[in-house]
């Protein structure tokens, strides 16, 4: 694997950690106002 | 020299490579975490299964007729287009908002809907607890709703839409409110009141319940916590032990759940098993009442979610299609008519 190759894989990886945080962080807040689990139930 | 100058250059440039690649990722998670909260936030997963694209083909609205002397005491009316028929079904619908926030303008896109299916439909406001109305209450709203559905059925009728039966519904206060006058209240009503439905809605005041408020520590302080705040919700001085039939009796103004019997109307609820601002148990209650009582309902329990059913638009979205085979089958609409 190519240095470059390396680099587009990380930044793919960070790309998708950081939508899920997003969404969990979204998700975190509802709960903290409504209640809610952070796992579970619909994805998106 | 010259060997030097080469490894010199090389390792600027690595580190010049470092730096940009950092900054990449660090943008590239900005802008992917942003989007991702923007796309939560905004994300709708039933796209218009449950809304209209409203105008006049559709229906058409009046608003804000007066039913009272209160500032508050309006309603909104909306009118299918089809106006050819002898009778019409109403369904009312309340808004949320912890008796204290909220207007029935917030509710315009489930009322369209359900008028697009051919249904008289209205949003009724009532007087919110506010420095300016200390003295309103959960009873007091209620009494207001009671006082409003006259109202709302004779400006119907005046504006050419005869209505002959009912359904009554709410989101959080808007249920619990619609839940008390569907069990409570029902037989003033000048049409019959066929079902009610809604979702995450307070219909019982026992202390244990309201775990989410600290009620259940069953100390001197949490037990007169809940009196307070029960006794402004029913706006008076509660006296008797919780537990007792005579609490039952005092609470029983605001306790949709005890006016449960064998001739309550067909129900259809949602709540969410994580619920911070009602509590969960309290629905379990009304559950144990409705299966009692062998009356007609749905339970809906979102099992990952809170207040706002957020986390489960699978069983949210089983609920709102349920409504609509309730109506179909308690106010179905007679084409022929």
């Amino acid at each position: 694997m190519t240095l470059t190759q390396k680099r587009i894989l990380i930044l793919a990886i960070v790309i998708v950690t950081a939508a899920v945080l997003g969404r969990l962080a979204v998700r975190a807040v509802l709960n903290v106002l409504l209640g809610g689990t952070l796992f579970g139930g619909n994805f998106l | 020299m010259r060997r030097e100058r080469k490894e010199t250059k090389e390792k600027k440039e690595k580190r010049r490579g470092r730096v940009m690649w950092g900054v990449i990722y660090v943008a590239a998670f900005l802008v992917a975490f942003g989007g991702s909260v923007a796309f939560k936030m905004t994300y709708n997963p039933f796209g218009d299964e449950f809304s209209v694209d409203w105008n006049d083909s559709v229906g058409r609205v009046y608003n804000d007729i007066a039913y009272g002397e209160g500032e508050a005491n309006k309603f909104d009316l909306y009118l299918p287009a089809d106006d050819t028929k002898s009778s019409y079904g109403l369904v009312v619908y309340l808004h949320a908002g912890g008796f204290t926030s909220g207007d029935k303008s917030g509710d315009a896109e489930i009322l369209e809907w359900l008028c697009q299916r051919g249904y008289v439909t209205a949003g009724i406001n009532y007087t919110l607890v506010s420095e300016e109305h200390p003295d309103a209450s959960v009873y007091s709203q209620s009494m207001e709703i009671k006082e409003s559905i006259p109202y709302v059925i004779a400006e119907a009728e005046k504006l050419g839409y005869p209505i002959d039966e009912m359904a009554i519904s709410g989101g959080s206060a808007g249920c619990c409110l619609a839940l008390l006058y569907a069990y409570r209240d029902a037989k003033t009503s000048p049409v019959p009141v066929k079902m009610v439905f809604g979702a995450v809605g307070p219909s019982s005041f026992y202390p244990e319940d309201w775990k989410c408020y600290g009620f259940d520590l069953g100390t001197e302080e949490s037990d007169a916590a809940a009196r307070e705040m029960f006794g402004a919700m029913a706006g008076k001085e509660l006296r008797a032990e919780f537990g007792t039939p005579e609490y039952d009796e005092e609470i029983k103004d605001i306790s949709a759940l005890l006016w449960i019997d064998e001739n309550s109307v067909p129900t259809l609820v949602a709540y969410g098993k994580y619920d911070k601002i009602q509590p969960y148990e309290g629905s379990k209650r009304l559950l144990a009442a409705l299966e009692e009582n062998h009356v007609p309902h749905d339970y809906y329990l979102c099992e990952h979610s809170g207040h706002g059913l957020q986390n489960d638009n699978k069983v949210y979205g089983k609920y709102m299609r349920k409504i609509t085979e309730y109506l179909d089958a308690y106010m179905p609409i007679d084409e022929t008519m």
